[in-house]
């Protein structure tokens, strides 16, 4: 176990150092120069050469880069060009509303896949019918099903609320920064029930493409696992047919579908970056979507990081889950 | 147990957990049978082909009964058994006729529910491979207690089928034991609840020789001591005349013979029973001519011949048998047709040219065979193609705290002469794969040296012939390979390979086949061609023929003597089966974790075996109605192998020294290149008297009249 933690730890480190070059390259490519930028465009050329070499982008590429990484042992992400704050304090301030969409996105999508794999590997009643609606959805980009979700549930019909975390002002703000626990926290559950409202649409439109990922392998596994010998085994004791499904089989066919659960975060992280945009969600995503055209590379920096980790962690939990449930599975 | 009904069932029929002793020698002699099967037909379609599984299939089973069910691929033995339990697959649907009554229920009417009620309360199953057939994410006591009903039960179901320390066990999950014990688990689970009757497939196929006969006495206890029936389908008629009171041979999907298991393996009638027992080696089969086969290939379920299904193979065929289907017909005693059928103690044969040909004893040696020829290579002189000197070999096992080492070879030497064959026998973890593979130059080995005299590198043949060619390369491309470094032309090169392949038996139109149109037997024939096509010095054979139906083993052991004989190759044969060594090898060397503990002529090791371990393991060889259970427990554990004489723990002679005196392997005085790593069989043993080359190809007249 130690040696797992470490040796992810060990990955995660090249992982953020390979992320961080990358950014850099990003920028020495796009000619963009951050310091007219964070100046403005009537600055003069004297006022922006001054703050270039102020901000240090008239050093080195490399010599720029082992000063961004070095400031990053230190916990320093730099100051952000747009918000003239600096990146950390900013990440602190957007990131919870980011882990609540992405995490309950996440947990729909485990859910939706489970569903989806089980009925239709089962051959329940309604299982063509809600493949046929989840596949139809998941095949529409995410832009197209958010502005669908917004127009329709929330512009016409009025069901769901259509931008933003939350319709009170005056919401508490500590100690999570998630509203949903925010509100349960401080004993406003109106705040918590509204917050988990504005939560539904936006979750469910980056839930969709992954979960019928999930649900495909899971089916997949699920039908090789029904045709398996301990399944026969199961079946000759003259067990019920949902009993081997979801006491044999099932526990058998979810390793695949949680190695597809590790792929997806990476695409749904992307996701979200679109969703928070199109909801106004109040996360990282729309800061770096306000960061890109103002060129504010540390601000990008900073949040490919953030996501690196994240990406990282979820990874070394499906992992770990893996081996909970094949105990045959050993963490290396 | 979340299982509603469970309540109400458990109440039902058996008297749980009394051992009710059974009346055996009478079986069924006023009860109705519990298992009625009538005119049983099952096909369905596959790849756009009907496939004819069963034709018409009609038995009897009386209570406390165990009946064997022989048959090879295709001859629908394992469709029987799944339509009894009510578990064909539903894709591809079958279609069924005929009925199959299971206490009273036809399993062929019944539908999902009543199916599986049956399943519940009268019905077990134990199937072929125990490594996959448990669940292995679930521990072993909560799957056996799905079908017990209790904790409590569960115990006393695995106390009873030999599992030692059945409560800890119970928190164990199936890849932390042995084969046979999960193959013992399997039968807790198929013997609970006291069911009237148990299928099980296969169930000893997968298992090493001496678990496998722990196993077979296990059932019968069982039989004895439960009075419940039993159905053993198997591939090996002396598997299932150990302990079936009646044998049913399958052929194509119709019962050739049914008939009790003294007769059957005594003194078949039908051509096909006759033949498959024939092929079946023993340790009495003459070694100095070929084994007789049947000719031909396994029935195909897809293309029944109009008549006898066995008539294209048969050598007592005429036009007559392709008439109509034969049928099963009731024979006296004397081998002629019986006026009336009279119950179902009878012998019975389907085949309408009976008593028109000679049955004669079937263990008796053929001597239409040519006897071989000489070694091609015996002129060549006694020089060694390879020399393993000293090998280790080990495998790393887990990592940190948990990393264990797997000690496969602990110092073997070896050394084989040109032309010559030498058969390595053991049980699984013997390491006998290793050393093959280690010579093939597959793996590089620890410590030791392996020399190869002046050929090149060895060829090698593997078990499992279909998975060791590429599917998408056609055969002729494949045996064509070995012979680019040769920069042949198109033509000359297309020649080699048609001369290779008619080498091996096979046509010339399979060189433009791939290996998924072939059958197993042509593959493992198309994997001798592509090894033989430019002749080795040194052929290597892991278990080529354990994949195989026992009529197409021995054409392979055959193929495999004659290509010796033609191309002067030395082999090397790997095999767990001593009776296959026999027949194959000059000499044979005996395995036991790690090490060689016997080698010696063949003939000599076969009929005056001196190490307790080849006792036990020719003890195996199976006899009618009863089962040798010499060896306690399973082959030690190669990861942590015992101080000493690493059998001692399981050796019926051992005494105090051998768990700590090393042991080497000495020779043997008065026997020429005989060695033992036993000095206690050496300090015990009688002075060899006689000629031993005789006593070991004995007249199988002159002892079958001693049977």
């Amino acid at each position: 176990m130690i040696k797992f933690v470490v040796k992810r730890l060990l990955s995660m480190v090249v992982i953020l150092l390979m992320l961080t070059a990358i950014v850099f390259l990003l920028q020495k490519l796009s000619h963009i120069n951050p310091a007219h930028a964070y100046l403005g465009a009537n600055a003069s050329q004297a006022a922006v050469n001054r703050e270039t070499h102020i901000l240090g982008y008239d050093r080195p590429f490399i010599a720029q880069y082992f000063h961004y990484v070095s400031g990053l042992l230190r916990g320093n992400l730099e100051v952000s060009l747009r918000t003239r704050h600096p990146v950390s304090t900013d990440i602190v301030a957007f990131l919870p509303a980011t882990v609540e969409l992405a995490v309950s996105g996440l947990f729909l999508a485990m859910v939706l896949g489970a569903v989806f794999g089980l009925i239709s590997a089962a051959r329940f009643r309604g299982a063509g019918a809600f493949r046929m609606l989840l596949m139809s959805f998941a095949s529409a980009p995410v832009f197209l099903l958010s502005l669908l979700g917004i127009l329709v549930l929330s512009g016409n019909l009025h069901w769901l609320p259509g931008t933003g975390d939350t319709s009170y002002t005056n919401a508490p703000t500590g100690p999570t920064g998630i509203i949903v626990i925010d509100g349960l926290v401080h004993g406003q559950f109106a705040v918590a029930w509204d917050g988990v409202w504005h939560l539904i649409l936006p979750a469910l439109v980056v839930a969709l493409g992954p979960a019928v990922s999930i649900g495909r392998v899971l089916r997949g596994s699920l039908e090789a696992s029904m045709l398996s010998d301990f399944a026969r085994t199961a079946r000759a004791k003259g067990l019920k047919e949902r009993t081997v499904v979801l006491h044999h089989a099932l526990r058998n066919s979810v390793s695949a579908a949680l190695s597809m659960t590790g792929l997806q975060v990476g695409l749904m992280f992307a996701g979200v970056v679109v969703v928070e945009t199109i909801f106004a969600w109040p996360g990282i995503g729309l800061y770096v979507d306000q960061s890109i055209p103002q060129a504010d590379f540390p601000a990008i920096a900073g949040v490919t990081l953030v996501l690196g980790v994240g990406y990282v962690i979820i990874n070394a939990i499906v992992d770990i889950l893996q081996a909970v449930v094949d105990p045959r599975v050993a963490l290396v | 147990m979340d299982d509603a009904p469970r309540a109400a069932e458990a109440s039902a029929p058996a008297a749980r957990g009394t051992e009710r002793l059974f009346d055996a020698a009478s079986p069924g002699a006023s009860k109705s049978p519990l298992v009625v099967v009538d005119d049983l037909h099952v096909s369905f379609e596959r790849g756009g082909q009907q496939v004819n599984a069963l034709r018409g299939v009609s038995f009897e089973l009386q209570p406390g009964e165990i009946l064997g069910l022989v048959g090879e691929s295709g001859s629908g033995k394992s469709v029987l058994a799944l339509t009894l339990l009510g578990l064909l697959p539903e894709r591809p649907r079958p279609v069924i006729t005929g009925s199959a009554l299971v206490s009273g229920t036809d399993m062929v009417t019944a539908n999902r529910e009543q199916a599986r009620l049956v399943r519940k309360q009268h019905l077990g199953a134990v199937f072929q491979d125990p490594m996959t057939s448990l669940n292995p994410t679930m521990r072993i006591g909560k799957q056996v207690i799905e079908a017990a009903g209790s904790t409590q039960e569960a115990v006393r179901l695995l106390d009873a089928v030999g599992l030692p320390d059945p409560a800890s066990r119970l928190r164990s999950y199936p890849h932390e034991l042995s084969g046979g014990l999960r193959q013992r688990v399997m039968i807790a689970m198929a013997v609970a609840d006291s069911p009237a009757l148990v299928i099980a497939d296969e169930p000893t196929t997968a298992l090493d020789v001496t678990v496998q006969a722990q196993i077979l006495e296990l059932l019968g206890t069982l039989r004895d001591e439960l009075g419940t029936s039993f159905i053993l389908v198997t591939h090996d008629l002396g598997v299932a005349a150990q302990v079936a009171d009646r044998i049913a041979v399958l052929y194509g999907g119709r019962l050739a013979e049914v008939g009790p298991s003294a007769d059957l393996f005594g003194a078949p009638l039908h051509p096909y029973a006759t033949g498959l027992l024939r092929s079946r080696l023993v340790l009495r089969t003459d070694r100095s001519r070929p084994i007789v086969t049947l000719p031909g290939e396994p029935p195909d379920p897809r293309n029944h011949p109009p008549g006898c299904p066995f008539s294209p193979r048969c050598e007592h065929h005429s036009g007559e048998c392709d008439v109509a289907l034969p049928p099963l017909e009731t024979v006296t005693a004397t081998g002629e047709i019986a006026p009336s059928p009279a119950g179902s103690a009878m012998h019975q044969v389907a085949c309408v040219r009976l008593g028109r040909f000679s049955t004669g004893h079937a263990a008796a040696i053929d001597e239409r065979a040519e006897p071989w020829g000489p070694v091609a290579s015996a002129s060549r002189g006694r020089n060694p193609a390879v020399l393993v000197h000293g090998v280790h070999k080990r495998f790393t096992i887990g990592t940190g705290l948990r990393k264990k080492h797997l000690l496969a070879l602990r110092g073997v030497d070896l050394s084989l002469n040109e032309g010559e064959a030498i058969a390595l026998v053991g049980e699984s973890g013997c390491g006998k794969s290793t050393l093959l593979r280690s010579i093939a130059g597959l793996q590089m080995v620890d410590e030791g040296e392996i020399e190869f005299g002046k050929g090149g590198r060895p060829q090698m043949v593997f078990q499992d012939a279909g998975a060791s060619l590429t599917p998408w390369l056609t055969v002729g491309e494949q045996i064509g390979e070995r012979l680019r470094s040769e920069g042949l032309r198109r033509q000359p090169r297309d020649a080699r390979v048609l001369e290779a392949l008619t080498l091996v038996g096979l046509p010339a139109e399979v060189a433009k086949a791939r290996p998924a149109q072939l059958s197993g037997g042509q593959r493992q024939r198309v994997a001798l061609a592509r090894a033989t096509v430019v002749p080795p010095e040194v052929l290597l054979c892991d278990e080529p023929t354990s994949a195989l139906d026992v009529s197409l083993a021995a054409t392979v052991l055959n193929l495999i003597g004659r290509l010796r004989r033609e191309l002067g190759v030395a082999i090397l044969f790997v095999t767990h089966d001593l009776a296959a060594a026999r027949m194959v090898g000059d000499r044979i060397a005996v395995m036991y974790l790690g090490r060689i503990v016997e080698i010696g002529d063949a003939d000599e090791l076969c009929s005056a075996p001196i190490h307790p371990y080849t006792k036990a393991l020719l003890d195996t060889v199976p006899e009618v109605g009863r089962v040798h259970v010499r060896l306690k427990g399973e082959p030690a554990n190669p990861i942590d192998p015992p101080n000493g004489c690493a059998f001692h723990p399981r050796c019926p002679s051992a005494e105090p020294t051998c768990a700590t005196s090393p042991v080497s392997l000495d020779p043997v005085e008065g026997a020429s290149g005989r060695r033992v790593a036993c000095p206690i069989a050496l300090r015990l043993r009688t002075p060899i008297t006689g000629d031993l080359n005789t006593a070991g190809v004995m007249s199988a007249r002159d002892d079958s009249g001693r049977r």
